[in-house]
């Protein structure tokens, strides 16, 4: 008996600490589940719900959230979410290919969709049906601040009315996030005051909705993003450029030295503009959408 | 929730969008479920259905397990109790020209035979 009295006080204190432990992980676990298919909305839904929600972007850093396909298990732990966030404008092709809730779905740009910009369609032919075309939308709204702001909205809307966080916290935390935006937006119409009508060529085409805000002329190529070119690339671009009058190229990815190189020598600068539709290696959605327009602006004022 | 309609709504949502956005001339696939049998449906975005093709039947490791033909009809069924579909699945539809796929979760399956 008196070792149980001794022994007793030690378990109830085990059984506690185990039992609070537990607690906790539930309680860290019960958070609401938030997925977004892209940065700019896992950035904008956590600067809104701080730690009141995971907010989840499922897609690996090596896969390109445009066209990334999930396994059976990612579909799964997004069905289960509490919020699925979507980017519309054809971004995320997998959200067309699974049964997911209608009632956890919020398309961040339906609100815009008369802003939308429908691309170049590309005439060819195979198999069924001969020559056709493949129409599409430009899909990286975000990298237009005010439409960023206007999905921001969105998802501070969803997220009040599904009760993930304090109204007026959200409320607070949007307005802050709005300043921000508007901040860098005011600054990139500084920067690139001068710049209206001035051709650039991007290797990929991911900056349509940002040309249009900023009065830029961007053509695009189909370059693998962080890739050397090939010799008949080179010759592409250096043919687009002589067309337009192109002295810069926008990477989407860093790419090798020696492709820097290349592109020099064929009269062109290179910047890195990171489109974001994964977290950038530096910074955070503001931050390098910023560093990117002075780098441009840069840019631009040395090739005058 | 209204999972039930979900599926055919993406998938005409997709069809829909189709005409305006990156798939003018796509093919959709769309699989259901109803707890004995997955029915396959693949359609291109210009509204014809896709009469040939292989319909390749996946695990939850990319493991192939069947290969079905699609039907005149654009369809092809496969019976649950003919796979392991414990996992999930992953319906891949291949025309030769355009592929597109499907998955199906366990828990979509679950959700249709009533657990």
């Amino acid at each position: 008996m008196r070792k149980l009295t001794v022994f007793n006080p030690i378990c109830l204190a085990l059984a506690m600490l185990v039992s609070w432990v537990s607690a906790i992980q539930v309680l860290a676990t019960e958070r609401p589940l938030v997925i977004a298919v892209n940065y700019p909305l896992q950035y904008f839904a956590q600067r809104l719900l701080l730690t009141e929600a995971d907010v989840m972007l499922p897609v690996p850093e090596d896969a390109d959230p445009s066209f990334w396909r999930p396994t059976i298990a990612d579909i799964s732990t997004i069905q289960s979410a509490d919020l699925i966030m979507l980017n519309g404008a054809g971004f995320a092709s997998w959200v067309d290919r699974v049964s997911l809730p209608r009632s956890k779905l919020v398309n961040t740009s339906a609100a815009i969709k008369d802003q939308f910009i429908v691309t170049q369609s590309i005439t060819h032919s195979h198999g069924d049906g001969g020559e056709h075309s493949h129409e599409g939308l430009a899909s990286y709204v975000w990298l237009d601040p005010s439409l960023a702001i206007a999905q921001a909205k969105v998802i501070a809307n969803t997220a009040k009315k599904k009760g993930l966080g304090s109204a007026s916290d959200i409320d607070e935390r949007l307005s802050d996030l709005i300043a921000d935006m508007e901040s860098v937006d005011e600054k990139a119409n500084i920067a690139l005051g001068n710049s209206q009508n001035t051709s650039l060529i991007a290797t990929h085409p991911r900056y349509q909705y940002f040309a249009r805000r900023y009065g830029l002329s961007i053509r695009s190529l189909e370059w693998e993003a962080g890739e050397t070119p090939t010799a008949s690339q080179l010759q592409e671009m250096a043919t687009l450029a002589a067309g337009t009058g192109a002295q810069i190229l926008i990477w989407e990815a860093a790419p090798p030295d020696d492709a820097i190189a290349k592109v020099a020598e064929l009269g062109l600068q290179s910047v890195v503009f990171p489109p974001m539709a994964h977290k950038p290696d530096q910074g955070d959605f503001p931050e390098a959408f910023a560093d990117a327009i002075e780098k441009l602006a840069a840019a631009v004022n040395a090739a005058k | 929730m209204d999972w039930s309609v979900i599926g055919k709504t993406i998938l005409g949502g997709a069809l829909a969008l189709a005409t305006t956005s990156a798939s003018a001339h796509q093919l959709a696939v769309f699989a259901s479920v109803d707890c004995e049998t997955v029915t396959v449906e693949a359609k291109f975005s210009n509204g014809k259905v896709a009469i040939e093709g292989d319909v390749r039947v996946l695990d939850g490791n990319n493991s192939l397990l069947q290969t079905l033909q699609l039907g005149t009809d654009g369809k092809a069924t496969l019976p649950l109790s003919s796979v392991d579909h414990s996992a999930g699945l992953v319906i891949e539809v291949d025309t030769g020209s355009h592929e597109n796929y499907w998955i199906i979760t366990p828990e979509d399956i679950a959700r249709k035979c009533g657990s």
